[in-house]
């Protein structure tokens, strides 16, 4: 034999040899033979290479990436697990390498001396990108609900539509008083813009979001109204603290600030300038939107139920004095008064007796009252919010001849839009882009009509709305007898000065507050709601009180609030929204609508006009909720670098896209079939959702090469691959060991550690049969084999149990048992006791000695309590 | 024996891998032997040593024939400059596209020209393991392959001892199944390890870090074939063979309008003659378009035939060697059907380990879809371009660069064809029926 292949001097690699080779320009044999293993050790020997440009230091055997992320250079990975080797499944963390035609991917290469590589290109961007929206084409979730982001509340609408599926009216109302805590109020003046950004609209029409709270929350207040069960409270209430709270209004604002400040364990009071409380609630809606007894009073029930007191006719300024408030012994004070003073048309004749304030004319009105000379008069109502809807529909329940309502934009562009049909309906004329010039009066001063000058609609202002601009000579006058403003409120702040130093106006004339902390410029005054943004909806308002209130309980707490200022910020969600893949299996069910009294009844009447759903149409209505949200917001990396490289949208408004079809799915080019999966949350702990997941494999690494349990794995071929439990089976079915690691692993929300209710254990001793299942299933040694336990055993007739062979071994097993029981006969039979042996198990062969000779002693014991089981089963446990 | 047609080939092209094709019974070792078998072997151990035979195969510019064209003495080098305790070399027989019988002809043909490379690259780089991967389902090459592995172990050239007293080299021949991907040596070598058939990130190569983490030499059975003759004839005879920067012989399948079969050609003859093998179309109809190297080929029109057969060539032109099959077309074929028919095959073979693979060739396949079915959205040619080339661009193995061969030179060389489906909905070979059916056949 000649040279072989061990002799070392001899070996290929040496020069001597290489320069029997012809030299060839291929060089990837130089490659291969200096290329480091990523899972090599690493070794102390440094490296250096340049990175965008900037010289970084590494250690030998280390790859790219590892490189990069020690020095605080972020590359973007999705299947990069940290505990495995690079594993090359999402191409996400490509860099360009120089003289490299192909990106490597930054997670398998080894990093070398000298290196130059680029990690932010506009190419390996591109790739990046093409990446994600592939990925997102087949991506048949969901991620933020954009009614939830659009609520000004942020309520979790998902949330309670799903328990309003299922029927859970109490729980439903439990989940929406999180946020808000009156739901049917809400139900009834909310103008619902999360119902504008609904998913379901790209299947068939919106959900009826408000017309779903308002059934559940009707519910819970029937409940409470006729068996006096309390409403139920969304967190648990916080043990007193001692701390007293005062909040000034019991509007919508004040009210919410009380609710969550009660929970949080303050003694709160709340201080009305009105005879009765809930502000614009009572003074601003009309009966005929909002019964006064049947659901405001219920509802603010909810509130003195919890503890809180309310003290009428005291109006701050009028009756006391922020100073008042702190000799009582307040140690913080909400300030919620809203706006009620009516802005002015500036224009001549305005001062005459017949123009009339708006709010004024409806205070009196839902007060019950018929305002003085009404009937019959030619009203005309100036304004397009739901105040001037008010006055119209008001007037026309109280006979006036006629009602003309007049609104400077078009009728879009009207805050109040969707009532004005209902409005014209009952008989009101409306004119839009027309704004007053004067109101003409005769010698006795009567208002004999309005002039008008028509508006031409300009360039978009801040609103995104068009601004009118009067065309001259378009003037025209409509003849009336009355008037009503309803063209906006500001707050009333005559009551700063002596007594109540300290807080300050803005320029606009409303309290000057912070907007996360809504401190005022004196401590321990919050403002909030309509006296701090000026007038706005309801469910402005309740947001405004809920914050303020967080914000007022960790003043009262002695927090830092700029720490709230942070978290308050962080939790507010962002709006970005995934380009999801359109909803090809949806059944088209449209929506159910609440049926509405006829025109000419409800002229005549303030009876609630709409008429509520049945049970079964509430049922249904929610049911039509795509659920189109994810738990794992907030934890999901594809969200993330999603919202770093573009492939979401950050606003869903028509105006910031193209034509009809703006919705998120158009946008990603490659949009084509996808797949629907089906939830699995068979097992205890962890939640699979497989149509979010991405196929990164880490859940199966991580289960395969640290775990060793293996449950998961790449399945199927093509498209159809999936990282799946073999089969699809159960989890349950798997070795798994619940140990969770797949779910903190999963970087979307395909994973999840499942959310569990059950908080609180017990063990009905009288029950249990001392199986020891539960000491034997614990995973955490919760449950133990105790002095007062121990395993029993069930026999059929006679006592069988060996209690010696018993004590020296430690866990049953077929043989064991076996063992004993021929013993047991063996005794049995020469003690000369009735044996049926019928009834007896197969015998071993006597080779099968027994552990620990067969003594008759009966010394193991429990101790204690000394269960002793008898009965049917005859289970029998030895006691001392 | 198998059915597969030999075509005849011209009496001046070198008989290399099959030179003994009309034996009645190739694994009869001893018709084998006296026809030169094991010569080659015996001439490695006695005379060259490993290096020389490493140095032999490297000058004799032997490229893998398994369709990327690596330099095999270079494997070689990579493999015995790893430290390890032992190495292994994978015999790659797998045949992955199922239209061409190309290695299938060879195992069975030649069994011991496999063994006796096998062996010789074993040798080389002082590997005592060596298999030989077939598909589960090729039920008589693993039979004669088994004989013949039998045969050669009782004469000892493998098994105990092979190499000298004390060095052994254990030959198995070992069935593989899955889909049309497991032809990739990363692929495969997870196979071999009864894991699912999933790419690895190169580097590591296998040369370095291989089956069971041992250096691993994977070559195509055909390069290995080559070996034995190389060490017989030395590496000049072999260089002069063929194309210059790809010298030797390879088989090639091919179907036409009058035969089909395997033949072994020269690397570098032009690919007209290589088509011409099969047979000229006949009657009216005239060639339309070759289709080189499997379903992930390239699609190319009758005036790119000049081309010189080898991998470079072949690249550059948009298409590839891969399976060794060449196939041609008629004027009754649609190109655009026959790519998106392609380029789903090839898509719904992927193992599903990555992004680009998985969804992006799906989404290739879905663009040709619309263009047959006369819905194609705006800009989908665009689309098409762009996403090849990213699918290209983050790749981890060949099977995603190379599924989008089929669209991309179909769209290069036959663009008049892709515009007359999009914009006239028509189809000129009356294949596809590019009219939209309906307004929302899309999604």
């Amino acid at each position: 034999m000649a040279d072989l292949i061990t002799r070392p001097e001899s070996r290929p690699d040496t020069p001597a040899v290489l320069d029997t080779i012809v030299p060839r320009e291929d060089t990837v044999a130089e490659r291969l033979l200096t290329t480091q293993s990523p899972q090599r050790p690493q070794s102390t020997p440094a490296i250096r290479m340049e990175v965008d440009g900037r010289i970084v230091e590494g250690l030998e055997g280390q790859t790219i990436l590892e490189v990069c992320r020690d020095n605080g250079i972020e590359i973007p990975t999705l299947c990069y697990e940290p505990k495995l080797p690079g594993f090359g499944a999402c191409r996400m963390c490509v860099v360009e390498v120089e003289g490299e035609e192909h990106p490597p991917i930054s997670c398998s290469r080894a990093a070398e001396d000298g290196m130059k590589v680029q990690t932010q290109t506009e190419e390996l961007r591109r790739l990046r990108r093409t990446n994600l929206e592939l990925i997102f084409s087949d991506h048949n979730a969901y991620c933020l609900p954009p009614c939830q982001n659009k609520c000004p509340s942020h309520i979790d609408i998902p949330g309670f539509l799903k328990q309003n599926a299922e029927g859970n009216w109490r729980e439903s109302t439990r989940v929406f008083k999180r946020t808000i805590p009156f739901p049917s109020v809400l139900g009834r003046v909310c103008p619902a813009p999360c119902e504008d950004h609904c998913r379901r609209d790209e299947v068939d029409e919106a959900i009826a979001i408000r017309d779903s709270h308002r059934y559940a929350g009707d519910q819970v207040l029937k409940q409470m109204l006729d068996e006096g069960i309390d409403p139920p409270v969304p967190f648990d209430m916080q043990p007193k603290t001692g701390r007293r709270a005062a909040v000034i209004g019991s509007g919508p604002a004040g009210m919410a600030a009380a609710y969550y400040l009660l929970i949080a364990g303050h003694d709160v009071t709340v201080f009305e300038r009105d005879p009765a409380p809930g502000g614009m609630l009572r003074y601003g809606i009309p009966q005929y939107r909002l019964p006064k007894v049947e659901v405001l009073e219920a509802e603010y029930e909810s509130v003195t139920r919890l503890g809180g007191k309310l003290v009428c006719n005291q109006g701050l300024g009028r009756d006391f004095t922020l100073d008042d408030l702190q000799f009582q012994g307040f140690d913080a004070v909400v300030i919620a008064i809203g706006c009620y003073d009516t802005n002015t048309l500036g224009v001549p004749g305005e001062d005459a007796a017949e123009v009339l304030d708006g709010l004024e004319y409806l205070r009196t009105a839902t007060l019950g009252l018929p305002y003085p000379d009404h009937a019959g008069k030619r009203v005309i109502v100036i304004g397009g919010g739901f105040t001037s809807m008010d006055c119209s529909r008001t007037s026309v329940r109280q006979g006036a001849k006629e009602v003309t309502l007049v609104y400077r934009r078009d009728m879009k562009d009207m805050p109040a839009a969707g009532e004005v049909h209902e409005a014209i309906e009952e008989g009101v004329t409306a004119i839009f882009q027309a704004g007053p010039t004067r109101v003409l009066t005769d010698e006795a001063g009567n208002v004999t009509g309005v002039e008008f000058i028509r508006m031409a609609l300009g360039e978009p202002d801040a609103s995104g709305r068009r601004r009118p601009e009067p065309a001259p000579g378009t003037e025209f006058v409509i003849p009336c007898d009355r008037v009503l403003l309803a063209i906006g409120q500001g707050p009333d702040l005559t009551w700063i000065g002596p007594g109540s130093t300290g807080p300050t106006a803005t320029r606009n004339k409303r309290l000057q507050a912070d907007a996360v902390t809504f401190e005022t410029a004196r401590g321990g005054v919050f403002a909030t709601g309509d006296v701090r943004i000026g007038a706005a909806t309801v469910v402005q308002a309740i947001a405004e009180g809920r914050r303020a209130a967080y914000a007022a309980d960790a003043y009262l707490r002695g927090h830092d609030l700029s720490e709230i200022k942070t978290r308050q910020t962080l939790a507010e969600p962002q709006p970005e929204f995934l380009s999801i893949v359109p909803f090809t299996s949806e059944v088209k069910e449209p929506r159910y609508r609440m049926k509405a009294l006829e025109a000419e009844d409800r002229n005549a009447s303030y009876v609630e006009y709409e008429l509520p759903y049945s049970a079964a149409e509430a049922v249904a209505e929610s049911t039509r909720c795509l659920q189109c949200t994810c738990e794992a917001i907030g934890f999901c990396d594809l969200r993330r670098l999603g919202i770093e490289y573009g492939t979401t949208l950050q606003t869903l408004e028509p105006q910031h896209h193209q034509g009809a079809g703006y919705r998120s799915v158009t946008e990603n080019r490659f949009t084509g079939v996808n797949h629907d999966y089906i939830r699995d949350d068979s097992h205890a702990f962890i939640l699979r959702e497989p149509s979010r997941c991405i196929d990164c494999g880490r859940c199966a690494n991580v289960c395969a090469e640290v775990v060793g349990a293996a449950c998961y794995d790449f399945m199927r071929i093509g498209f159809d691959t999936l990282v799946t439990t073999p089969l699809d089976m159960s989890l349950n079915d798997t070795p798994c060991v619940s140990c969770g690691r797949c779910a903190e692993t999963c970087p979307t929300g395909a994973l999840m550690p499942k959310p569990r209710v059950l908080q609180k254990y017990e063990v009905d001793e009288s029950r249990c049969i001392l199986c020891g299942i539960c000491v034997d299933a614990c995973p955490y040694d919760a449950l133990r084999d105790g002095g007062e336990f121990e395993l029993a055993h069930t026999s059929r007739e006679e006592p069988m149990i060996d209690l010696m062979a018993l004590a020296s071994i430690d866990r049953e097993t077929e043989v064991t048992y076996i063992r004993r029981e021929r013993d047991w006969l063996q005794r049995a039979v020469e003690e000369g006791r009735f044996v049926d042996r019928a009834k007896l198990l197969p015998m071993l062969p006597a080779s099968v000695s027994p552990a620990n000779g067969n003594g008759s002693g009966n010394a193991l014991m429990t101790g204690g309590h000394g269960h002793d089981h008898g009965g049917a089963g005859g289970t029998h446990v030895h006691s001392k | 024996m198998t059915d597969v047609t030999m075509l005849p080939t011209p009496k001046s092209w070198p008989a290399i891998l099959l030179p003994r094709r009309d034996t009645p019974d190739p694994a009869d070792l001893e018709v084998a032997m006296a026809a030169g078998a094991f010569s080659g072997l015996r001439l490695a151990m006695r005379d060259l040593g490993g290096t020389g035979t490493t140095a032999a195969i490297g000058a004799s510019g032997l490229r893998g024939r398994g369709g990327a064209g690596f330099a095999a003495a270079d494997k070689w080098r990579a493999a015995s400059a790893t430290p390890a305790g032992s190495r292994v070399v994978v015999a790659n027989g797998y045949g992955a596209d199922p239209s061409s019988a190309t290695d299938r002809v060879l195992m069975e043909r030649n069994p011991y020209g496999l063994i006796e490379g096998l062996a010789i690259a074993a040798f080389a780089i002082g590997a005592n393991e060596a298999i030989i991967a077939v598909r589960a389902a090729a039920t008589e090459t693993i039979r004669i392959l088994e004989a013949a592995v039998g045969a050669a172990q009782d004469a000892g050239f493998v098994g105990l001892d092979a190499f000298g007293p004390g060095r052994h080299l254990d030959m198995s021949v070992r069935t593989v199944q899955g889909a049309y991907l497991l032809g990739e040596e990363t692929i495969l070598l997870k196979a071999l390890e009864g894991k699912r058939g999933q790419p690895e990130q190169r580097p590591p190569h296998p040369a370095t870090r291989g089956l069971r983490g041992l250096p691993t030499v994977v070559h195509n059975v055909q390069t290995l074939a080559a070996i034995p003759w190389i060490v017989v004839n030395g590496s000049d005879a072999f260089a002069k063979i063929g194309a210059a920067e790809c010298p030797g012989t390879i088989l090639v399948q091919v179907r036409g309008p009058e035969a089909s079969g395997v033949a072994e050609v020269p690397l570098g003859t032009s690919l007209r003659d290589v088509a011409a093998l099969a047979g000229a179309p006949t009657g009216a109809r005239k060639l339309k378009a070759v289709l080189v190297g499997g379903p992930s080929g390239g699609i190319l029109p009758p005036d790119a035939l000049d081309i010189p057969y080898t991998f470079a060539a072949l690249r550059a032109a948009g298409a590839h060697i891969g399976s060794g099959s060449v196939i041609v077309a008629d004027d009754r074929a649609c190109i655009v059907d026959l790519a998106r028919v392609l380029t789903r095959y090839c898509a719904d073979e992927a193992c599903g380990k990555t992004i680009p693979c998985r969804i992006g060739t799906r989404r290739l396949s879905e663009i040709g879809d619309r263009l047959a079915a006369g819905t194609s959205r705006a800009g989908d040619l665009d689309l098409l371009t762009d996403l090849a080339s990213d699918i290209v661009g983050s790749a981890l193995c060949d099977h995603e660069r190379l599924t989008t061969l089929p669209l991309v030179s179909g769209m290069r060389y036959f663009r008049a064809e892709l515009d007359e489906h999009l914009e006239r909905s028509s189809c000129p070979a009356g294949v596809c029926h590019p009219i939209a059916m309906t307004a929302s056949a899309t999604h």
